[in-house]
């Protein structure tokens, strides 16, 4: 969706595995809701366990399948985590950008990903709810003190300044975007985002990339160059195959 | 044989503590009472008191049509007679044609024989679960023959129809010997007598039950009771009867059910009188109708039993909460709106504001649980039939029993029961199974949300609850059963899916069509008519008719431990990544080990508490029921080690006793000298009489510390946990732990090691230390090196000024030196403390006008001089007879001669000589300042090691420090008293010939003890004389100005030949001491006015003895 989708000649095509992770009601599901369905839904069932959905992303060389695990955001469900990031090739941790607390969760997650999941994974940090503190967005937020609306929305909602997350993403090498799920602002994106910084050698698939060989060095650099953020990538060539 | 084994299970939980944890759970299998409750779904407030065998006949129509005797033989021959056991609890009478008995001599599977198969049925089986208090008449009946029997009568409905219908009436003959028949039949009757009092619960209850209304409107009747009809109003049953119940009424045959039902319930009672036989079961798994669905899951579930018990609990709960916030709340409050949304009632503030109250209600009565995602979903469902008051007990009853664990913190629960599905699946569709593993599709991906949830989400609605009716009646087996089946169907389709997406689409879209044929191409127009979701209920009964409650409960004992690791690890990762930047400084293995230290000591802590309850509890029960507590196979695992991680939240604070616990299990001053009475005396009885070998851990683990060390009690241990304890809430998190031990452990540089310490002591935080503070910081220095110190580099003793001479001589003296050393360092260290010490102006430029306190002070210090002098007086006379053969026990208060009257208050002073304390001599009050203490110490080359890292190192992490020589030094002063027994005499003057007293040698390792616990007290009792000694010369020196040191030398001299007898004196004394310090050691020692009269009296006593030998070390 992100690119053109005639794809008239029969590009490579690979699956990824990505999981979301966060705090309850940060917006997770509706995150998916809005990149599979283009939907938003007001009131969406909380997630129990976790739910399952896919859809393609097309990149200009290549087409990827997110196989998307969205899990349950409660903290007691944190202890089935580990079930559903297993072997994920991708994560999305989002938090509320109006809710301080989440973000500390997105943080535990991170720690919790860079230290158990796949060597290679690639974590993307998500702030949610965009809508609620731009005035620019989705028109009906509940403040309007600020002047300039594109600027770094320093209204009453927003409760983690953007600055603070990106100089937390830059530090931990993580892609960062913050996104309304209600407005569709950025969502799309990142699945783009993510589907550049996996690594070739990390796609499986069908027909995917020979994702044997361990010497693909040179093809790993070249994705890490296009997306300066990849820093995971490099720790691919440790992983291999995951299958 | 008993010790070596317990020492093996200590020894195994320093090896590894987790064993401790899975050691007791042999203990905690459920109780035959359990199994009772389980079998009739009774509350947890009964046990089976009677039972017998017995055949119950039921005469077809008892309620109207009951009174043709003949239609009564003819029933008779088609077979209304049940053969079952008869039981009696508290409050119920129960029959079950299921076989099961709970009697003390009653084998394991005879207790849990409603476990297997039921064929249908519930666990109870046919028969009945009648409480007493519906119980309206039992007569004893006249038969000619040896039988004994019963005929009841029930209560029918209430009011004046049911005294016209004359109630219902059932038939019981009694099977067993006179006398037990007899026996039955008294209890009974005190039963009934107490039952009388819940016949108003009854009538509440009774009254919100739709079958009541349902058969007051019995058409049959109505002519006879047209008033009441037409003013009785339907009870609550649910949001369905507002918003209409889901699914299409005539597809469902509801109106055919309703019909059966009704004469279902006409011929069998309703609700708390109601009897099972088999056509109820075949009732349940055709469909409940709308309208009795809600009544029917209580009285199979027995949440019923629980609300005729607390008939208003859930208005109560609500009321007494009303207001209050909490997380839970919060987190209700999120997922409101989106509760079954697609149900118009959930879309209502009606709907909502029931499932708010509903789940607010139960998140206060179980805290613990509170509110977990997914039981929005599963109550959202109850609420369409049922009223708030029956689905608030319903869920109690699936949190408490039916789903154990799964919706509590941890869900361990759930993912127990995923890792069981798992288990059954491999062994029912072993190639299914393989296939799953080499796909690597991970199957509670799938199924745990049909667990969780119970099927709500996964199935339309309408099928969903067709799968609760027969899980409500049967128990937690039925969802395996249907996930098994829904598998089992699925098998073909599924084989063909090699990743987890293709899986669930394929069950997703099986789960969509389960109302269509399942058979659409036969040409048997029956088997056509079968649906999907008929086919999946027979695979499920049938075909999985094999997995039953006992299969669920061996396979869940069988994963428990490994599942419960799982959580375990997974909570100790995160809990130790979210520890904060203080855990940094430590290391990773140090973080763990904490962290297993730590909820070790508290799992260990709850443990035994819980066994001290249930002592008492035995002990109290004793005489009458009889062990009731008998281990029977695990069948629910709902008393699952509570308080361990995994299973729940566990307590995550430390008061000050399970600190102390925490301390003495990785520092070795920590332990206390002196174990009081290391077991419960009672349960020491127990163990040897009548429990015999069976109980023989029992007293190991009754110890109020466990198999653990006994912790010492200090004050430094006060003090240091006050200084964790940053929340000021007297108690310790794991973070609080961490982060004091960061502090102390986590730095290599004396300076700070030195500050820390000293602001430990400086109470108000004026970076000054008080005389008193001295003596403490001293004491706490003796306390914390009285075994001696790991790596403790042996000082020279050339570089120490104050070293005596005579040390130097016995330098081979390795160890034993070095705990002189450490010794003689710190009655140095006292001895400079005051010399260096500044003058506390502030109390002497008293100008101040809030000053009486100190005026007063000041009255007292004159008549503290004029004491002092008469003190000394006294004390001459007392050394005039220093060979005295009874000891001069100065220290004993109950010697009229020297006790010193307590002092009231020292704001009081009366001239009285004993009041008089040197130590608290306030005419010169003083300080020391950080920088004079670090000045001292590091004068110290002992201080300043153990400064440096002794200190640090006496916490035994997992990084071990390197070279301790663990096990030795622990002997340390039972060493010290043979070999060096004249090096320590001459370093210290310590009586050693005292501890040879104490510990006579052969009294092994309890001796030992002795020695090291009389040793410890000895020198902290001979450095505060010391200390007390050098403050009063310190005194006399400033007070007489012209101090003649020679003449002081001379009768050092003098004295010196003397100085056997002194030290004999001295040791008597030391004994003393040893008794009074020991009692005192819960209270700092200089605390107190009594302490401090102790004290006094010690140091005027110890004025002759060891006030020489101070002079003689000279």
């Amino acid at each position: 969706m992100a690119d053109s989708t005639g794809s008239a000649a029969p590009k490579p095509s690979s699956s990824v595995k990505l999981v979301l992770l966060g705090e309850a009601a940060v917006g997770k599901s509706s995150l998916v809701m809005r990149f599979v369905n283009n939907d938003f839904q007001e009131n969406k069932e909380p997630t129990i366990g976790a739910a399952f959905l896919t859809q393609k992303c097309n990149l200009p060389t290549r087409t990827i399948k997110f196989e998307i695990w969205d899990t349950a955001g409660q903290e007691r469900f944190a202890s089935l985590a580990p079930m559903y990031y297993r072997n994920a090739q991708a994560a999305l941790v989002v938090y509320d950008i109006t809710k301080a607390s989440s973000l500390t969760k997105a943080q535990h997650w991170v720690a919790e990903l860079q230290r158990q999941a796949s060597p290679g994974i690639v974590i993307a940090l998500v702030g949610n709810k965009l809508d609620l503190v731009n005035a620019g967005g989705a028109g009906e937020s509940e403040d309007d003190t600020d002047g300039v609306p594109d600027e770094e929305g320093d209204s009453d909602a927003r409760k983690v300044p953007t600055k603070t997350a990106k100089a937390y993403a830059d530090e931990e090498s993580l892609l960062f975007f913050e996104t309304s799920a209600k407005t569709g602002l950025n969502v799309a994106e990142v699945f783009t985002a993510i589907a550049n910084a996996i690594p070739e050698t990390q796609l499986k698939g069908p027909r995917g990339v020979g994702g044997q060989t361990t010497l693909g060095s040179g093809g790993q650099q070249q994705d890490a160059s296009r997306v300066n953020l990849a820093g995971a990538g490099t720790a691919g060539a440790k992983e291999g195959c995951a299958c | 044989m008993f010790n070596l084994s317990s020492l093996v299970q200590k020894a195994q939980q320093f090896i590894d503590p987790t064993l401790s944890q899975t050691a007791p759970s042999t203990d905690r299998r459920p109780s035959k009472s359990t199994l009772f409750r389980h079998q009739f779904r009774l509350p947890d407030t009964q046990n089976p008191l009677q039972e017998i065998t017995a055949e119950l006949t039921l005469s077809s129509h008892h309620s109207i049509r009951s009174t043709s005797d003949d239609r009564d033989d003819e029933d008779r021959g088609q077979g209304n007679r049940y053969v079952g056991k008869l039981h009696l609890s508290e409050q119920f009478l129960c029959f079950s044609t299921q076989g099961s008995s709970f009697l003390n001599t009653a084998s394991l599977s005879s207790s849990s024989a409603f476990t297997g198969q039921t064929h249908g049925a519930g666990p109870a089986g046919n028969g009945f679960t009648l409480p007493l208090c519906a119980i309206r008449r039992v007569e004893r009946l006249h038969s000619q023959s040896y039988m004994f029997a019963l005929a009841i009568t029930t209560w029918n409905g209430f009011g004046e129809q049911s005294k016209k219908e004359g109630g219902q009436k059932l038939t019981i003959q009694l099977a067993g010997s006179r006398q037990q028949c007899e026996r039955f039949c008294d209890r009974l009757k005190k039963g009934l007598r107490e039952g009388i009092r819940e016949v108003e619960n009854l009538r509440a209850v009774a009254s919100q039950c739709y079958s009541e209304y349902l058969l007051s409107n019995d058409p049959k009747i109505k002519e006879d009771s047209k008033k009441q009809d037409s003013k009785k109003e339907a009870p609550d049953t649910g949001l369905g009867i507002i918003f209409r119940y889901p699914g299409n009424p005539r597809k469902l045959r509801d109106g055919t059910k309703m019909r059966l039902w009704r004469e279902y319930l006409n011929e069998n009672g309703r609700n708390a009188t109601l009897i099972r036989q088999p056509t109820f079961h075949k009732l349940i798994r055709v469909g409940l109708p709308n309208r009795l669905r809600g009544e029917m899951w209580e009285l199979t579930s027995g949440s019923f039993f629980l609300r005729l018990q607390k008939p208003n609990q859930y208005t109560e709960t609500l009321a007494k909460h009303e207001g209050r916030k909490s997380l839970a709340i919060e987190e209700i409050e999120k997922d409101l709106n989106r509760s079954l949304p697609e149900y118009p009632g959930f879309q209502s503030e009606e709907g909502i504001g029931r499932l708010r109250r509903v789940l607010t209600a139960y998140s206060w009565t179980d805290e613990e649980v509170g509110y977990c995602q997914a039981m929005n979903i599963v109550v959202a469902a109850l609420l369409i039939y049922m009223s708030e008051a029956q689905a608030f007990s319903l869920l109690s009853v699936l949190c408490d029993r039916l789903l154990p664990g799964y919706y509590s913190q941890t869900m361990y629960g759930t993912l127990l029961d995923q890792r069981v599905f798992e288990s059954l699946v491999e062994k029912t569709m072993p190639i299914l199974w393989d296939h799953l593993v080499k796909s690597d599709v991970q199957l509670s991906v799938v199924s745990l949300p049909w667990f969780l949830s119970l099927y709500i989400n996964s199935m339309p609605l309408i099928f969903a609850f067709r799968v609760l009716d027969v899980f409500f009646l049967e128990g937690p087996k039925v969802l395996f059963q249907i996930g098994l089946a829904i598998l089992r169907i699925n098998g073909e389709e599924l084989l063909d899916a090699s990743d987890d997406g293709t899986f669930i689409s394929v069950l997703k879209s099986y789960f969509a069509r389960l109302d269509e044929s399942a058979h659409p191409k036969s040409e048997n127009p029956k088997l056509r008519a079968v649906t999907r979701f008929q086919e999946l209920m027979v695979t499920a009964f049938r075909e999985f008719a094999g997995i039953t409650q006992n299969t669920i409960s061996e396979q869940r004992a069988k994963h428990k431990d490994a599942v419960l690791e799982n959580i375990e690890n997974f909570a100790k990762r995160t809990s130790i990544r979210n520890l904060g930047p203080d855990s940094k400084r430590l290391s990773t293995n140090d973080l763990g080990f904490m962290y297993d230290r730590f909820y070790g000591v508290l799992y260990e802590r709850q443990q035994r508490a819980e066994m001290f309850q249930q002592e008492a509890d035995r002990r109290a029960k004793a005489g009458g029921t009889k062990a009731t507590r008998i281990a029977t196979d695990v069948l629910y695992n709902n008393s699952v080690e509570m308080g361990r991680v995994a299973v729940g939240p566990s307590p995550t604070q430390m008061d000050y006793d399970a600190f102390r616990e925490f301390l003495a299990g990785i520092t070795r001053w920590a332990v206390s000298d002196s174990p009081s009475s290391p077991q419960d005396p009672n349960a020491e009885k127990q163990n040897y009489s009548y429990f015999g070998n069976s109980m023989r851990n029992r007293s190991v683990t009754l110890s109020p510390w466990g198999a653990g060390p006994e912790p010492a009690d200090h004050e430094f241990m006060q003090r240091l946990f006050r200084r964790w304890d940053v929340n000021m809430n007297h108690a310790l998190s794991l973070q609080d732990v961490v982060t004091g031990f960061a502090q102390v452990k986590g730095t290599k540089d004396i300076m700070s090691n030195i500050s820390y310490f000293f602001e430990l002591y400086d109470d108000d935080g004026d970076s000054k230390v008080d005389r008193e503070g001295i003596l403490r910081i001293s004491e706490a220095l003796l306390f914390l090196s009285r075994r001696g110190f790991e790596n403790m580099p042996s000082p020279s003793a050339s570089l120490n000024s104050l070293q005596p001479k005579e040390s130097a001589d016995n330098v081979g003296g390795g160890r034993e030196n070095r705990d002189e050393q450490i010794l003689s360092s710190i009655s140095a260290f006292i001895r400079r403390c005051f010399e260096y010490a500044d003058p506390d102006h502030a109390v002497n430029h008293s100008e101040n006008s809030s000053n009486q306190l100190i005026d007063t002070t000041e009255k007292a210090v004159d008549a503290f001089s004029i004491g002092d002098d008469e003190d000394e007086d006294d004390l001459l006379s007392f050394s005039s007879r220093p060979s005295s053969p009874k000891p001069p026990t100065s220290l004993d208060p109950s010697q009229p001669t020297t006790a010193p009257p307590p002092p009231s208050s020292s704001l009081t002073p009366k001239p009285d000589k004993h009041t008089a304390n040197a130590a608290l001599d306030p005419t010169k009050p003083l300080y020391i300042t950080l920088p004079t203490f670090r000045m001292l110490i590091l004068a110290d080359e002992t201080l300043e090691s153990f400064f440096e890292s002794a200190f640090a190192n006496s916490f035994r992490l997992a990084d071990i420090p390197s070279s301790t020589p663990t096990s030795t030094t622990l002997t340390t002063f039972a060493n010290v008293n043979a070999p060096s027994r004249a090096a320590s005499a001459q370093a210290l003057s310590l009586p050693q010939d005292a501890a040879g007293v104490a510990g006579p040698a052969g009294k092994g390792l309890r001796g030992m003890l002795d020695n090291i616990v009389s040793d410890g007290m000895r020198v902290a009792a001979e450095v505060r004389r010391r200390m007390e000694e050098a403050q009063r010369e310190m005194d006399r020196a400033a007070a007489q100005g012209n101090y003649d040191e020679d003449e002081e030398e001379e009768r050092a001299e003098a004295d010196r030949k003397s100085v056997r007898d002194a030290d004999r004196d001295l040791l008597e004394g030391a004994e003393t001491v040893d008794v009074e310090a020991g009692e005192l050691v819960g209270v700092p020692v200089l605390d107190g006015e009594d302490g401090r009269g102790k004290g006094k009296e010690n140091l005027e006593k110890g004025r002759r003895g060891g006030g020489e030998v101070v002079e003689f070390e000279r």
